[in-house]
């Protein structure tokens, strides 16, 4: 076991200073919870790319419209232009109006990410604070239980079809009808979360300090649901886009003179079998925006999992 | 050590409802703490021991029985102005450094919490310099007030939980387990700074622990709690001496010293109480068996013990 | 080396790859297990001897790797092996482990009985009919009753004690030459780590076993282990008999350790209580790693690592106080107590526990 004893000059057989200063000098990494969880979020390429979708398509949506001064409702009487094949002037086509379709779809994708996000707003904002009370307030649970069931049960496309039917089509039928329902699910998600943290070290201690219920919610349990909340946001905007569409379909969606991508493509759907391109690009663009939404809200919702930080 | 009486739990009993039926976790217990001393109270998981420190911070309502603080009730239905002498005059040290701090505020914010619920300050100078006193009061550098808890070890967190304790100038401190999550060596730093902030500012300790040969350090008198009943309670030097009912014995012996000598003759002997006791004619009373030293038995058992006991087995 | 070690591990390195940084585990441990008996190897978090453990059966996790060093077991070096084929013959068979939850040794949807007659089958080489009955006899001998209707049952049917003695029974089924058991008694209530720890002690005595105990608790050591290696920032730096490293130790963590236990402390004094905190893995380690944090260095720790100096046959230390130019240190009341007690013949008090009152004999 022995190791030959280095040459080591006499000297330095000195009792040494002790800076105990020194010795209290924390010596560990910075955790920073946010900045690990956007760390771990980009360190996938496909998350980059998917991100970045998102970024171009909403800018360009909402910036193309301010620039193209396309007159909407102008009715378009030289058919030539109507129903073109992709060509120099019109990239992918024209409509049954004459209208450029590329022009178009960026008017539409407007309007439904504008739903979308609308939609996301008051689902998560009610959502939260309900969820919050429901999971903290232990006399709640029963109440709120009950109508999740109720809430939950209903099936939402019959829900959807009633209420459309019964408020005329429109921007804010479609946003009611979807909230009325959605809130519950995401208080529901919320509430688990909480009821997990409810009960920790840090929440016992500020009930024996007297912290009141409206600051422990504000300070204690919110902070806690951000990441979950920004998930359930991302999430809630490819399902809003889609049941607009799906409510087009049977005809209860937006009013046909409202661009969006649901009128977009029923029309499409409508003429695809003499004008496919009608359909193609405005569906493209759909696809992405869900698609990109969805993987984008499910990656950054595993890397705000503590636990996945390396 | 006066014998003034800061906290008195008369015949409490905690029930908790449990799918259709109730579990008692904690019953017939009663104990004074003096003024000055380290009271300590002793068992292992289940025994009850964190369900009474929550009883009296009103966090487990008391299913029967009484807490007094300086003579008057905190416990059950009480009004507002009891309620905050409790909040302010009684608090609470946590286990688990790692979860008894709120991660995602700042430490001025943890440290104020309780100033802000009951507004102990004139204004925000006041306030910070309550916190700079108490963050150096624990040997922290009030420059800490502005960071996170994740960037700190779990001796310093710890530390803070006692900081947040002691900017409400308490009079009684319920410590439960402060140090089994803490590493060898930080334990001594906290078990150095309570006992200097308890001859500084003349605390009153009721310290929760399952580990009796650490217990034995700190406190004045022991109490050992077993599935929910308290079944001895002595002067500290007293219970080890001459430990009466079997439970406390064999914790005694299962309790492992660092002390190879001590160990080697030591035997193993178990507890079970169906064995131990008969209480099927008489119940077991809280008897003074010995001045100063009360034990749960029966009459003939108590006797027994006492003459019996001429040092641990 | 003694004719009766059957593990022997020299300046053994280990490392991790985190974040795209290194992390080192293990800076050159060494220790000698001796047949039949029970080394502790005692550390706080951060020190390595969780690790140190895995490295015995190849169960590093997959971003650390054995950079140097050698651990020596029956006649070949286990620091080499990098296939899981070679392990094949050790794990289980030859050295067991036993963890501080028994849920990752369990399997939750199969039988108690069926897992450990599989594990004994396989190892032993057994039929279904034999396996059964080891299966059988190992359970009584651990303790849990009814090994007939324990057999058939699941886990969660278990209690935690119970649990831990199950997997304690499915080790040493196989019987293996080495068991290893790493902090498994530090989730269990005192009451039921005392019986787990006589159970630990008995089967040694019995079966003729090594054991290697991984703990932080210095009570569990002076109950389980006849030796003690005391590990601090990825080295051993002191290793002897529980009676040489209790009462004459001779390393300033080991010193720092010990006079920092309260069991030990006399009332109404301060414990001795170490600043600072370990030294970060991800930094290299100049000098004595405990320097900084240790009043009585010498100037020499910041400079050079200290090498393992003898104290006796059996007891060495890694502190450039042992070398014959160091001057005379004095070590922390609470050690000097305990060499009083040494020379005055060990025991102190009776079975209280040994704890020091202050009160009573003159030191």
């Amino acid at each position: 076991m022995i190791r030959t004893i280095p040459e080591v000059p006499a000297e330095l057989f000195r009792p040494a200073a002790f800076d105990e200063a020194a010795a209290e000098r924390t010596g560990y990494a910075r955790y920073s919870y946010w900045r690990s969880t956007f760390r771990t979020f980009l360190k996938s390429p496909v998350s980059i790319f998917l991100l970045a979708l998102i970024v171009v398509l909403t800018t360009a949506s909402f910036v193309y419209p301010l620039f193209a001064h396309m007159d909407l409702g102008a009715v378009n009487l030289d058919t030539e232009t109507w129903n073109l094949s992709p060509n120099r002037d019109h990239v992918f086509g024209t409509d049954g109006l004459g209208r450029d379709i590329w022009a178009l779809t960026w008017y539409g994708t407007r309007t439904s990410l504008l739903l979308g996000f609308v939609i996301a707003l008051l689902d998560v904002g009610i959502g939260m604070i309900a969820g919050a009370l429901w999971g903290y307030v232990r006399k709640l649970d029963r109440i709120m239980t009950e109508l999740y069931n109720v809430l939950n049960n209903i099936p939402q496309t019959v829900f959807l079809v009633l209420l459309a039917y019964i408020m005329r089509p429109g921007f804010w039928t479609i946003v009611t009808a979807l909230c009325s329902t959605g809130w519950i699910g995401i208080a529901r998600f919320v509430r688990n979360k909480v009821i997990t943290i409810r009960d920790a070290e840090y929440n016992v201690a500020s009930r024996c300090l007297g912290t009141p219920l409206r600051r422990m919610i504000t300070k204690n349990v919110l902070p806690y649901l951000v990441s979950i909340l920004i998930m359930e946001a991302a999430l809630t905007i490819p399902y809003s886009i889609g049941s607009e569409v799906f409510l087009g379909f049977i005809g209860l969606g937006l009013p046909i003179d409202t661009i969006s991508l649901g009128n977009l493509v029923n029309q499409g759907k409508n003429n695809f079998m003499l004008y496919p391109y009608q359909l193609t690009w405005p569906t493209v663009i759909l696809a992405a925006i869900t698609v990109s939404f969805y993987i984008v809200g499910n990656r950054f919702s595993d890397a705000s999992d503590p636990r996945n930080h390396v | 050590m006066s014998r003034d009486v800061l906290l008195s739990v008369r015949d409490l009993r905690v029930d908790f409802p449990v799918d259709r039926k109730t579990f008692t976790a904690v019953r017939d217990v009663s104990f004074d703490v003096y003024r000055g001393e380290t009271f300590s109270l002793v068992g292992e998981s289940g025994s009850g021991k964190t369900t009474i420190g929550r009883a009296i911070m009103r966090i487990h309502p008391a299913s029967s029985g009484e807490v007094l603080f300086e003579g008057r009730r905190v416990s059950g239905r009480i009004d507002a102005a009891s309620e905050r002498l409790l909040r302010q005059r009684i608090q609470m040290i946590f286990q688990d450094p790692m979860a008894s701090l709120n991660e995602r505020a700042k430490i001025d914010y943890i440290v104020s919490e309780g100033l802000y619920n009951f507004k102990l300050f004139k204004d925000e100078a006041e306030r910070r310099e309550k916190v700079e006193r108490a963050l150096r009061d624990v040997g922290l550098l009030p420059e800490f007030a502005t960071r996170f808890p994740h960037e700190f070890s779990g001796g310093q967190r710890q530390r803070i939980g006692i900081a947040r304790a002691l900017v409400m100038e308490p009079e009684l401190l319920i410590a439960d387990e402060p140090i089994s999550a803490l590493d060898v060596s930080i334990r001594a730093q906290v078990i150095n700074l309570m006992n200097r902030l308890k001859r500084e500012k003349s605390l009153t300790y009721f310290f929760i622990a399952h580990d009796l040969s650490v217990v034995r350090f700190i406190s004045d008198r022991i109490a050992v709690i077993h599935r929910g009943r308290i079944v001895e309670l002595a002067g500290a030097e007293e219970l080890f001496a001459r430990p009466l009912h079997p439970y406390t014995r064999a914790l005694l012996s299962a309790v492992p010293v660092p002390d190879p000598d001590a160990e080697a003759g030591k035997r193993l002997t178990t507890y079970d109480p169906a064995r131990a006791h008969d209480y099927s004619r008489e119940a077991p009373a809280w008897r003074e068996a010995l001045p100063g030293h009360f034990v749960l038995g029966t009459e003939g058992e108590t006797a027994g013990w006492v003459g019996g006991s001429s040092g641990t087995p | 080396m003694s004719g009766d070690t059957i593990l022997e591990v020299r300046d053994l390195r280990v490392s991790f790859s985190l974040r795209g940084r290194r992390l080192t585990a293990l800076r050159g441990a060494g220790l000698d297990l001796r047949k039949g008996e029970t080394l502790a190897v005692v550390g706080e978090s951060g020190s390595g001897k969780s690790v140190l453990a895995k490295t015995f059966l190849g169960m590093l996790d997959r971003n650390g790797r054995v950079d140097s060093g050698s651990i020596l077991f029956d006649g070949k070096d286990l620091a080499r092996y990098n296939k899981e084929r070679e392990w094949l013959g050790i794990r289980g068979k030859r050295i067991a482990m036993i963890f501080q939850d028994p849920m990752t040794a369990l399997n939750p949807l199969k039988t108690v009985g069926e897992q450990i007659r599989e594990a004994a089958a396989l190892h032993r080489g057994l039929d279904r009919v034999a396996s059964r009955a080891v299966v059988l006899e190992t359970l009584s001998r651990v303790g849990i009753p009814e090994p007939e209707l324990r057999y058939r049952q699941y886990p969660h049917e278990f209690s935690g004690g119970m649990r831990q003695r199950a997997v304690i029974a499915a080790a040493v089924a196989c019987r293996p030459e080495i068991l290893i058991c790493d902090e498994p008694t530090t989730a269990l209530d005192v009451t039921v780590q005392a019986q787990i720890l006589d159970l630990i002690k008995s089967l040694q005595r019995e079966l003729g076993m090594t054991v290697l105990f991984i703990t932080h608790d210095l009570g569990v050591v002076a109950s389980v282990a006849q030796r003690v290696a005391v590990m601090y920032s990825g080295q051993v730096i002191e290793e002897g008999s529980v009676r040489e490293v209790f009462y004459d130790p001779r390393a300033p963590y080991t010193w720092a350790l010990l006079a920092s236990l309260p069991q030990l402390g006399v009332k109404g004094e301060e414990l001795y209580s170490i600043k600072g905190t370990p030294p970060s893995l991800f930094k290299e380690v100049v000098g004595d790693a405990f320097a900084p944090r240790n009043p009585r260095a010498l100037e020499v720790d910041f400079k050079h690592e200290p090498p393992v100096f003898p104290v006796s046959d059996t007891h060495w230390a890694r502190t450039w106080l042992l070398d014959p130019r160091a001057p005379r240190i004095e070590a922390p009341e609470t050690v000097r107590r305990l060499r009083a007690r040494l020379a005055r013949g060990g025991a102190g008090a009776a079975a209280t526990g040994g704890a020091d009152t202050g009160k009573g004999g003159a030191e």
